[in-house]
């Protein structure tokens, strides 16, 4: 597989005024504006595969959405090179676009106040897709969204959720070769993200898309990307399977124990207690530890009498806060 | 074409739904053209102006009323808001000129705003008794060059609509940058005061210049205050005025979308 995408060494900087505070100088500053050079990406560098869906996630202003507007056209870097399916986004804009379908989660591209099938016959006539092709579409889409009695309705009276399912829709139409998604299940209901999920699953496997999506929620990439790219202040810190992270932090347990009777003190060798309670405690397994559950029940048994316990391992969002708290974010 | 023929459609189609907007600006248009009326008799009843008299005064007025959606420069709905808040990044990703698309928007937009509203006051200006009542055209071969003339003017208005689209990308203010565009083009364009009325001096200058094209012209032809080969001649210059301003629009507009930075989420 050849590799779709190609960023490198892309650094962006954003101008920005500088406010100064006090009387005086803010009207000096008014005056003689003073720039502060804010770098937004810093060498960054990545190459995506055909057919991969790559979860691109960092903490806020991390520089995700930056990325995302680079490789849609929509900015120009301060430098590096950028080749997306052949091309420069930047320079060949209308060429490029043809062959790519963006939503950014928290803005629209439909019509507000017209039927929402009005759009998609615009976006039809705007990417010049012929009849026969426009109508396979809409049925598969239709049929895989669910959004058949929405069409008729104008924009204004749509849900959040089924707004999306429509913005995701309309940014297929033309069956681009690359999908770009910033945010996309930004405060949908847990239905509604299912499908939404299970729906950009399907496109990739169908059509072979390339997706490319940024999201907070972990779960998202869980169930979605075969591959992570974190940034964090502009630059790559990671990039890979989202597997190896997890094992990575898999050895860390935590276990909540239950007791036959009252202890006014619990401690365990190689555990530590973080929380106790009489009858209840919650123990976290040291960094050297490595958990068995044979052994933790043999050597908890020999100090106490245990009613119960739960082990579970670090969920994804604390796996990620780990991570952007190591790499100092 | 296609793809423009589509926004135009899209646009003219949004609009038409604002038929409450549509009424109270009949009434208002009708309010506005019988005080009008009756201020500009005051005066020309006390003074006289060469080639324009109270009844053409009358029809002037009521046509300007008329077709005031068409001639009032204003911002293409949303544009301004799509540059502050940022949405005008999914014009980026279209495969379509994007001083093209807004263009054909905002003339989908006023082509609909004024066919919603001419015709009432049209047909009231007819039916006003005496000397409120708007007249015929002066000939046949005036009232086509006239309807010619109201196209040309949709597009010169909108052409001006698209600078004020460039400053907005320069101020980030919407309602700054058409207060400049409108206050001048409004003004020189006769929608204050019929341009017949100006000094002779002013008006002599004020005929060739871009602004004059919007509706005084084709009012003029219509009242026969302008003959028709002077209107032809005049018409062509407006065409060379409207291919400028296009040009220096998509220049300026082309600029500032290469240093477009779209901020945030």
């Amino acid at each position: 597989m050849a590799s779709i995408i190609k960023f490198e060494n892309i650094c962006k900087n954003f101008k920005v005024p500088q406010k100064a505070e006090g009387r005086f100088k803010m009207i000096k500053n008014f005056f003689c504006r003073k720039h502060r050079i804010i770098e937004a990406l810093k060498d960054v560098s990545f190459s995506i595969q055909e057919g991969e869906i790559v979860g691109y996630i960092g903490p806020n202003g991390a520089g995700k959405s930056t990325t995302i507007k680079i490789m849609s056209g929509i900015l120009t870097p301060t430098s590096g090179t950028c080749v997306i399916d052949g091309l420069v986004p930047w320079q060949n804009r209308k060429t490029f676009v043809k062959n790519i379908g963006v939503v950014f989660g928290q803005r629209s591209q439909l019509w507000w106040d017209v039927p929402v099938i009005d759009s998609f016959e615009l976006l039809k006539d705007i990417y010049k897709i012929p009849d026969d092709k426009y109508k396979e579409t809409l049925q598969l889409l239709n049929s895989a969204l669910n959004i058949e009695d929405l069409l008729g309705r104008p924009l204004r009276q749509l849900s959040l959720g089924q707004k999306m399912k429509c913005e995701l829709a309309a940014s297929l139409l033309h069956r681009p070769k690359i999908l770009f998604l910033d945010e996309p299940t930004i405060g949908l209901d847990a239905i509604t993200k299912l499908a939404v999920r299970d729906f950009i699953k399907y496109i990739n496997k169908e059509w072979g898309t390339t997706i490319i999506l940024t999201t907070h929620d972990m779960n998202d990439i869980e169930a979605l990307t075969n591959k992570i790219i974190l940034i964090g202040k502009g630059r790559i810190l990671y990039q890979g399977s989202f597997e190896k992270i997890k094992e990575k932090y898999s050895d860390e347990k935590t276990i909540e124990v239950e007791f036959a009777k009252d202890y006014n003190k619990v401690s365990l060798a190689g555990y530590k207690v973080i929380e106790h309670n009489l009858r209840f405690a919650t123990l976290k397994t040291l960094p050297n530890t490595k958990f068995h559950t044979t052994d933790f029940i043999n050597q908890i048994s020999k100090k106490y009498e245990v009613v119960d316990f739960q082990v579970s391992s670090l969920s994804v969002d604390e796996i990620l806060a780990k991570l952007y708290k190591e790499y100092e974010l | 074409m296609k793809s423009y023929w589509g926004i135009f459609k899209m646009e003219f189609k949004g609009e038409l739904q604002y038929r409450a907007k549509a009424l109270s600006g009949i009434a208002t248009q009708l309010f506005w053209g019988l005080l009008q009326i009756y201020l500009y008799t005051a005066f020309l009843n006390s003074g006289s102006v060469d080639g324009f008299s109270i009844s053409q005064m009358v029809s002037y007025i009521w046509l300007g009323q008329a077709f005031f959606a068409l001639r009032y420069v204003t911002m293409p709905k949303r544009v301004g808001k799509e540059i502050v808040n940022g949405n005008v990044c999914y014009k980026f990703v279209r495969p379509i000129n994007i001083y093209n698309q807004w263009y054909v928007e905002g003339i989908g937009q006023k082509f609909a705003a004024t066919l919603l509203r001419f015709l009432p006051i049209i047909v009231i200006g007819f039916l006003l008794p005496g000397n409120l009542s708007l007249s015929l055209p002066v000939s046949v071969g005036a009232f086509f060059l006239f309807l010619f003339g109201l196209i040309l003017g949709l597009l010169m208005s909108h052409a001006f609509a698209m600078l004020a689209v460039y400053l907005t990308f320069k101020t980030l203010s919407e309602k700054g940058s058409i207060g400049i565009v409108s206050a001048i083009v409004n003004m020189f364009g006769g929608l204050f005061i019929p341009l017949p009325l100006l000094p002779q001096a002013l008006q002599d200058v004020l005929k060739y210049l871009p602004f004059s094209f919007i509706t005084d012209l084709p009012l003029r032809i219509y009242i026969g205050n302008v003959g028709i080969v002077d209107g032809l001649v005049l018409m062509a210059i407006g065409v060379v005025w409207l291919i400028a301003i296009i040009a220096i629009g998509k220049l300026l507009i082309g600029g500032a979308l290469k240093k477009t930075v779209v901020q945030g989420g």
